[in-house]
């Protein structure tokens, strides 16, 4: 027993280290994968207030710019109401439409933190629960794929970007259609990567990489940039293919939130597929 | 000033300066400044260990909480205190250190400052780019980071200190 308190005197101070130590670590190994709750990240009430006023202040620094993209956007959204559509038949009726029923839905909201140069690069929106958004739901601008939304509070959340090491967005190389995983390997914010895609096929530079849309998290067609080159991994039969994002994030602001209104139905049927014996 | 209301006023101030200003800046290369060590560093000689452990734990993840970094700074801050001590310990003049100087660039002079703070700045910046990446086959992007980054925050500790210095001298 005396040896033990002596034991404990000796090394008190490297042992209260460890105890801090684990702490953070544990914190940080637990909320990289599933965060537990919003206490310890942006999505914090008293944290994201402090945030959203930083962003007061900030937004305006590329307040021409966002402009611009807004109103290429409204002109682009404006081409397709019914005002500005020529009317062939002048007699025809309203009627209600039951080819088409409405999948997605898309809430609007605002950047107010954001990092690009770190390994990990999350992004705080000021919409969340309140407004609808889970854990899970796609994020992308008028440009292109932002991210998924990684954790909520009240009324703020979360966004795990495409510049993060597992993101996993399934992407489509149009016109061809071959189908990979998209990935950062942290170098450059301008620039990812698509693996999975097997080498004996052909991929013309530029042709456009889109969202596949096949785990109903992201509609399908949504851009997410270019092919800018494509390497040979040694060894292995996939290439490695890097891509340009269309959009920048170092001056993202204005995002979308995709809301799948069919999701439940999709994850209803996907369940039913009997679990591999082997597994 | 009083020394602990002096190092209130430096804990919110570098608390806020490194988590809405130097953590959005990207200059790239991998550089990312940090100069909140500088505070860790410019506390009391005669400081308590567990104190020091505790305010460099609660600054990390001050810090942490405003950049979804869930414990990193915390980590990586925690280490650098921890070591302070140590290498203080290393370097320490034969007749021991001035109770009432602080371990400044001024008051110690280039050389002991250079190397104490380099060592600590190096101890912490490789921590932190170890466990933000954590792959071994990213390890020279690793050591890239924290070589950049090193003499990047360096300077601007230098740099920040220069100004502090100067005003506290002309009260």
């Amino acid at each position: 027993m005396r040896n033990l308190i002596a034991f404990f005197r000796r090394f008190r101070v490297f042992l209260f280290f460890l105890f801090l130590q684990i702490i953070a670590l544990s914190i940080y190994v637990q909320y990289l994968s599933f965060p537990k709750n919003q206490y310890l990240t942006t999505a914090a009430f008293t944290t994201a207030k402090v945030l959203e006023a930083e962003n007061e202040i900030t937004k305006h620094f590329a307040l021409s710019e966002n402009n611009t993209a807004l109103q290429r956007e409204n002109v682009r959204l404006r081409k397709k109401l019914p005002q500005s559509l020529y009317r062939i038949d002048r007699s025809l009726l309203k009627i209600n439409d039951t080819a088409f029923k409405q999948q997605y839905s898309y809430i609007p909201a605002t950047l107010i933190n954001s990092t690009v140069s770190r390994r990990n690069n999350y992004f705080t929106l000021d919409a969340g629960r309140q407004q609808g958004i889970h854990r899970g739901m796609g994020v992308f601008s008028d440009k292109g794929v932002v991210g998924i939304v990684h954790n909520t509070s009240e009324h703020y959340c979360v966004v795990k970007s495409v510049l993060t090491k597992d993101i996993n967005i399934d992407v489509t190389i149009e016109p061809i259609g071959l189908f990979g995983l998209l990935k950062w390997n942290g170098r450059n914010p301008r620039y990812g990567n698509i693996t999975g895609i097997s080498n004996d096929l052909h991929i013309k530079k530029w042709s456009k990489v889109i969202t596949r849309g096949g785990s109903g998290i992201f509609p399908r067609g949504l851009t997410v940039g270019r092919v800018e080159r494509i390497k040979v991994i040694e060894g292995e039969p996939v290439w490695d293919v890097v891509i340009k994002f269309s959009e920048n994030f170092r001056t993202l602001q204005r995002v979308y939130i995709v809301k799948n209104l069919m999701i439940e139905e999709q994850h209803a049927l996907e369940n039913q597929i009997p679990p591999d014996p082997e597994e | 000033m009083n020394s602990i209301t002096k190092n209130i006023v430096r804990y919110v101030l570098f608390t806020i300066i490194q988590a809405l200003i130097f953590n959005r800046l990207e200059i790239g290369f991998g550089i990312h400044l940090m100069v909140h060590p500088l505070f860790i560093m410019l506390l009391p000689f005669e400081i308590n260990v567990f104190v020091l452990m505790l305010l460099a734990f609660s600054m990390g993840a001050i810090i942490d909480v405003f950049s979804n970094t869930y414990g990193l700074y915390a980590s990586s801050l925690l280490l650098m205190a921890y070591f302070r001590p140590i290498i203080f310990k290393f370097y320490s003049p034969r007749e021991g250190y001035d109770p009432l100087k602080e371990p400044s660039i001024v008051d110690m002079g280039s050389r002991w400052f250079l190397l104490v703070f380099g060592y600590l700045l190096l101890i912490h910046h490789f921590w932190y780019f170890l466990i933000e990446i954590f792959r071994i086959d990213e390890f020279l992007f690793i050591l890239q980071k924290t070589i950049f980054s090193l003499i990047a925050s360096f300077l601007l500790c230098l740099l920040i200190q220069t100004f502090l210095i100067k005003k506290s001298s002309a009260k």
